[in-house]
């Protein structure tokens, strides 16, 4: 990843302990479980922490589970069990209060179209009770800081993708919330306004607030998250730093197609494996089409690899060198895929 | 000492905002004007079917019209005149339908849950947008009531009995706000409920006194528009425009001339209002509940 900004020496994250005051956790759940009407179990037994001045990221594949958890601490759903507190405040006991106190931006861009960029803001500014003497310095902060400010007479009807996104982002900070939460912010919008978009994410993370955000792009969460926890079937199947999580596949991903069915894939893993060629803490995946190979020097020992298949007579069709995608980490962490339940092959990994 | 921590002490401490219910339901009122002037060519859409109808109506069917009223009311009535009071209901119904649409549209694009995760008091988001939809209610039955007149209609109670007219399009433009309001809590789809919406409108209009007087029409479409709220409606706002007893579908003798319409014509929509309303009310409260469903 070219572009690093963890600004973990510089920043502050509030921990409890050598602090008099002791401040309350951003987020604590305890055992938190949702179920739906239908049974879907949607959050299954979910504990986390989140301490504040976190950038913490919720990583998994759609229906995992992340934008119901994000709605039960913003109170638009009860868990069916379990506790949960969101700045100190029981999301069951005082719903009231956690509104009061949070910042949230859904996956849906939520601004009035109707409205220009000013008035949207000055909304949200009533909503949250900013006290009047301030307001038109912050409405003219918030969009300074989100880039609109030129634009704030204008219709948001004629906003792009990215500029609704950035103003759906003003509006959940008038109140200048102490936690944010971001559920999927930047999907569906395209490279360049998704990178804007993060340096926002990262001011506004800078100056000590917490922000709680989903995602499903590794990309996004390891280049402004903390932490990160990976979500899947309601669960949290992994949690720790985006460098914690991308050992786990290595820093490239090597796919190789190979000709035949899925046995000559599992011999070829097999072979790779017992190969030397790799260190103990690569991963070695059976795919669809071949092999997904994850290390720390996959770009280095790519060839050596493809060489020695060829040796034993295996017919490579193609092949593929990419950064560990999310898909990759899942594959790694779960020996499953994302979206392909059912179908997945057992993993051998060489961890185990 | 790390950049941003001078801002722990103050900035980033939990603060609760103390909003007030008045302020609460002046900014939802606010965001829905605000909506309305800042696009009104919606306003005009609004009124097109409406004034479409009354040029319509009153110029294909104006001459038989009248004669048949003659002959049933015994007077020489302008249909313009017996048109219009229902043309004011027919405004409050498709103001109605356009507040359904508001709502559903917030509900579709997301704004709606905003507003729920917002610290706003839920009545208040509903009774603001209700207030705006009020003052829209007012400035299009105006406007309705301003091309009659210009047509050659004659509001027989002067200017109190405009004011009248456009109270009864208010009230039961309440009833049908509740109903489109219950709709697009359920459906929360445009499409949906549109569906729902659109075929019940015009046998609505039609099964009444809307037209023609009830008399003149077959007996199971005078049945219907007995249990038609429309029918109250118009006869309501049609008493105070002509100065008569109008009502035919129920006979009250209690008061004298118009009010024999009047009085009882809002006592029914003022029923309704409170049904459709205590039910609007549930189902909002239903559907914005945070149990898992």
């Amino acid at each position: 990843m070219t572009h690093q900004s963890k600004r973990n020496g510089e920043k502050l994250i509030l921990s409890e302990e050598g602090n008099d005051s002791k401040p309350k956790p951003s987020i604590e759940a305890k055992r938190v479980s949702l179920v739906y009407g239908d049974g879907t179990k949607a959050v299954n037994d979910v504990s986390l922490t989140v301490p504040r001045g976190e950038f913490f990221g919720f990583l998994g594949p759609n229906g995992a589970g992340k934008t119901t958890f994000i709605k039960i601490l913003t109170t638009l759903l009860k868990p069916t069990r379990g506790e949960a507190r969101v700045n100190g405040f029981s999301v069951g006991e005082d719903p009231q209060a956690i509104r009061e106190s949070i910042g949230y931006m859904a996956q849906e861009t939520n601004v009035d179209k109707d409205l220009t960029a000013e008035e949207n803001v000055r909304f949200a500014c009533e909503a949250y009770g900013v006290p009047r003497g301030v307001r038109e310095e912050r409405i003219r902060n918030l969009l300074e800081l989100v880039g609109l400010y030129e634009v704030a007479d204008k219709r948001v009807k004629e906003f792009s993708g990215g500029m609704k996104k950035r103003l759906d982002a003003a509006t959940a900070l008038v109140h200048e919330p102490p936690l944010i939460f971001l559920d999927e912010p930047t999907t569906g919008l395209d490279p360049k306004s998704r990178k804007k978009l993060w340096k926002y994410f990262e001011k506004i993370n800078d100056r000590g607030r917490t922000i709680f955000l989903t995602t499903q792009y590794l990309e996004e969460a390891d280049y402004l998250c903390d932490r990160v926890g990976v979500i899947q079937g309601g669960k949290i199947v992994e949690l720790g730093s985006p460098e914690e999580l991308k050992k786990k596949v290595g820093s490239h991903v090597l796919e190789i197609n190979l000709k035949g069915d899925k046995k000559s894939g599992k011999n070829a893993a097999e072979i790779v494996r017992k190969s030397g060629i790799l260190d103990d803490r690569a991963t070695v995946e059976t795919t669809e089409e071949g092999l997904n190979i994850g290390s720390d020097r996959t770009r280095e020992l790519g060839t050596d690899i493809l060489v020695k298949l060829r040796d034993e007579g295996f017919q490579i069709t193609g092949f593929n060198l990419h950064d560990p995608t999310l898909d990759d980490v899942f594959l790694a962490i779960t020996g499953e895929r994302i979206d392909e339940g059912g179908r997945e092959e057992p993993s051998l990994n060489f961890e185990r | 000492m790390p950049k941003g921590s001078e801002e722990i002490g103050n900035s980033l401490e939990i603060r609760r905002s103390r909003n007030s219910f008045l302020g609460d339901t002046w900014a939802n009122f606010k965001r829905w004007i605000l909506k309305l002037s800042n696009t009104p060519t919606l306003l005009i859409m609004n009124l097109l079917q409406p004034v479409l109808f009354l040029l319509l109506f009153t110029e294909v069917f104006g001459d038989v019209a009248s004669a048949q009223i003659e002959v049933i009311i015994g007077e020489s009535i302008d249909y313009v005149s017996f048109l219009l009071p229902a043309i004011v209901i027919q405004v409050g119904i498709s103001t109605a339908s356009a507040a359904g649409g508001g709502l559903v549209t917030d509900i579709e694009e997301g704004i709606f849950e905003k507003l729920m995760v917002f610290p706003m008091s839920r009545t208040a988001i509903f009774l603001g947008k209700t207030f705006s939809e009020i003052v829209r209610i007012i400035i299009q039955i105006g406007i309705i009531l301003g091309l009659g007149v210009l047509l050659g209609a004659s509001i027989e109670t002067g200017f109190i009995g405009a004011l009248g007219v456009i109270g009864v399009g208010i009230m039961f433009s309440l009833i049908f706000i509740s109903l489109t309001t219950i709709i697009a809590m359920i459906t929360k789809n445009q499409e949906t409920m549109f569906s729902i919406l659109m075929p019940l409108i015009f046998p609505l209009l039609f099964l009444s006194s809307a037209f023609l007087p009830l008399d003149i029409m077959p007996g199971w479409i005078r049945t219907v528009a007995r249990f038609n709220p429309v029918t109250y409606g118009i006869d309501a706002a049609r008493a105070i425009v002509l100065r008569m007893d109008v009502m035919t579908v129920i006979d009250i003798e209690l008061f004298s001339g118009m009010w024999n319409s009047i009085i009882p014509g809002v006592l029914v929509l003022s029923l309704l209002v409170l049904v459709t309303g205590g039910i609007a009310v549930l189902t909002i409260k239903r559907e914005t509940s945070a149990e898992a469903k």
